[in-house]
């Protein structure tokens, strides 16, 4: 495989910046989504009665969780394609 | 009526696939169709490669059977593409042209790393493709009732895949992808909007029905897992494999740009998501109208409650509309199969003509004309192989292979990816480490696991367990610890490796991270290189 062996381009401003936002953003969504994601394997697993607990009507605490855990996959998804369009105007300043 | 519109399926596919074959001029095309599919057409085609008929038969009956535990799967499986989102998706697709081992080869340049990588690739995919195989044996002889029989059915969908890939490359799996994802979604959304008008659009009032007919602890957690540390593991494999699976990261050389490739995973999201929801009335109403003995009747594991459900909703056994009921939700089972197959065998003749025959043997100096012709050989191969393992597989359980391509997927290739994108010091030797430590203490804890090792009582003839003993290992998934270790074996490999950390391999990092983050110089590489 050929890679280029051009001299790396000069870091403006704009990456560095790119660089140190995109990292916190990313670093800042995953850890939340884990922590958010995992209380749902660890509330089955830990604490059956608050799963089983009904919410409204016959729903469960445990299907209104799941449910919001989809909720909270669109939102972040969509948070982050609205985050991307500075990432992606930076990155293009970056490479100009 | 069930074969005449799984022909159909199989004609339109087949008809598109030699339509693909006209346009497949280069290796490129055949890997990745020329990088040249639209972000939205691969958002479909992921969701399309994703939602297996694991997905769509498995969790429809795990839920029918096990209430609440089985929900917890489709959490898993879709929130899973927050990692791939956020992490994984575009700076692959701003390093790397046709495979994973591309993009680590790109930082890492050292030859050996293209090796292990393929090797991962070929074998994650064939122990997912496996599992897909054995399991559309006994889906069609069940469906079929029995007149077709497993042996018939292995090679039957080995042979059909083999087509589509060889003569459609990549164009045409990516469209067998995109027709089966929406057959799948077309047939999901009418089952749960006929299941709604059944319990007066309440879901409550479907869960009531269900808890009447099995108790409460139905709808609540743990009617399938005991241990919870089992559930965690599960779950841990489940949200960080999805980021290392070859068929799916495959897909994102596939578009021209980063943003293409973000574009795409949303686009999945919103489709898989969707359809996991859906898939919580689907084997819920499956439970309630069928009822359990029933649906274990059909198949012990539930596999048949999605189609059965199809058959009650529409009218019931017998009825006209109940058979076409069960004969479209057949033939989207089918073409589900066909289309996931399709997309690992891709991934797996890609990886070994790639990396191994043009990069490794060849030293990249294949022509593309013998490119392309072995890469057509090494389908072949791959669903050769597919369909002997399947054929050897067929009394097993599928359900350990999928968990066990996920925790391989976590465990070898996610910590090798996180580190070669984020950690200055990484090296070569940590990636082979990472890579060959991560695949084989996986396989090592599913070896001793009770996946493999299970005292089965005597009457138990189909799904014996290899290794009849008490498991060494307690759980069935050993993500919570392969994961961990897998990033273990990448650091401990990288500090064996360090010789001294010389300015050179910063630049190199430093270049590696400028692409990686803007994408500097991808416009135009795949055509660059064809």
């Amino acid at each position: 495989m050929t890679v280029s062996s051009a001299p790396p381009a000069p870091r403006n401003a704009a990456y560095q910046q790119l660089v140190a936002q995109r990292n916190a953003f990313t670093l800042t969504m995953t850890l939340t989504f884990l922590v958010l994601y995992f209380l749902l394997p660890v509330l089955a697993g830990y604490n059956k009665p608050l799963m089983a607990q009904k919410v409204f009507g016959n729903v469960t605490f445990g299907y209104v969780l799941a449910f919001a855990e989809f909720v909270m996959g669109w939102v972040m998804a969509y948070i982050y394609v609205v985050k991307a369009r500075t990432f992606d105007r930076l990155a293009q300043e970056a490479r100009a | 009526m069930t074969f005449l519109l799984a022909a159909i399926i199989v004609a339109i596919t087949l008809a598109v696939t030699f339509w693909a074959s006209k346009r497949n001029t280069s290796a490129g095309d055949f890997y990745v169709a020329g990088g040249r599919i639209s972000a939205t057409q691969n958002g479909i085609a992921i969701a399309g490669d994703y939602m297996s008929a694991a997905s769509f038969l498995g969790i429809t009956g795990l839920i029918a059977l096990n209430g609440y535990d089985g929900f917890m799967y489709s959490v898993g499986w879709f929130i899973a593409y927050l990692t791939v989102l956020f992490i994984v998706a575009e700076p692959l697709r701003n390093l790397g042209k046709y495979t994973l081992a591309d993009m680590l080869v790109y930082r890492l340049k050292d030859p050996r790393v293209r090796t292990y990588a393929a090797v991962s690739t070929i074998v994650i995919s064939t122990f997912y493709m496996i599992a897909q195989v054995v399991g559309a044996g006994s889906l069609i002889s069940l469906l079929s009732k029995g007149a077709i029989s497993a042996d018939l059915a292995i090679p039957l969908v080995g042979v059909l895949m083999i087509i589509y890939v060889v003569v459609g490359g990549m164009l045409a799996t990516t469209w067998v992808q995109i027709i089966k994802a929406m057959l799948l979604m077309f047939a999901t959304i009418v089952m749960t909007i006929l299941i709604l008008s059944r319990f007066g659009f309440s879901f409550s009032t479907l869960l009531g029905q269900v808890e009447a007919k099995n108790g409460a602890e139905f709808l609540g957690a743990g009617v399938k897992y005991k241990n919870p540390i089992d559930l965690i593991s599960l779950c841990l494999a489940l949200v960080l494999g999805t980021a290392g699976l070859p068929h799916i990261l495959v897909r994102f050389f596939t578009v021209p740009t980063a943003q293409d490739a973000r574009k795409s995973v949303v686009w999945a999201m919103v489709l898989i998501g969707a359809f996991y929801v859906m898939t919580a009335f689907m084997g819920n109403a499956a439970n309630a109208l069928l009822g359990k003995d029933a649906i274990v009747a059909a198949n012990a594991a539930g596999n048949m409650a999605a189609p059965l459900l199809a058959e009650n909703l529409f009218g019931g056994a017998g009825t006209l509309g109940g058979e076409f009921g069960l004969a479209f939700v057949t033939a989207v089972a089918f073409a589900t199969i066909l289309a996931v197959v399709a997309g690992l065998t891709i991934s797996a003749s890609t990886s070994f003509t790639h990396d191994i025959y043009n990069g490794v043997l060849k030293g990249g100096q294949a022509s593309e004309k013998d490119q392309f012709r072995v890469a057509r050989l090494a389908t072949v191969a791959v669903g050769i192989a597919a369909i002997l393992l399947g054929l050897a597989a067929k009394t097993q359980n599928v359900a350990f292979l999928v968990a066990l391509a996920f925790a391989l997927a976590a465990s070898a290739n996610l910590p090798v990816i996180l580190f070669t994108l984020f950690w200055r010091r990484f090296n070569a030797t940590g990636a082979m480490w990472g890579i060959v430590g991560g695949i084989l203490f996986t396989l090592l804890l599913i070896a001793i696991s009770p996946n493999i090792m299970k005292i089965d009582p005597d009457t138990l003839t189909t799904g014996r367990h290899l290794i009849q003993a008490n498991a060494i290992f307690p759980l069935e998934n050993p993500g919570i610890i392969s994961i961990p270790a897998g990033f273990l074996f990448a650091y401990l490999g990288t500090l064996i490796g360090a010789r001294r950390h010389t300015p050179e391999d910063d630049r190199i990092f430093e270049d590696m991270q400028f692409r990686a983050y803007t994408g500097a110089g991808v416009d135009g590489t795949v055509a660059a290189h064809d």
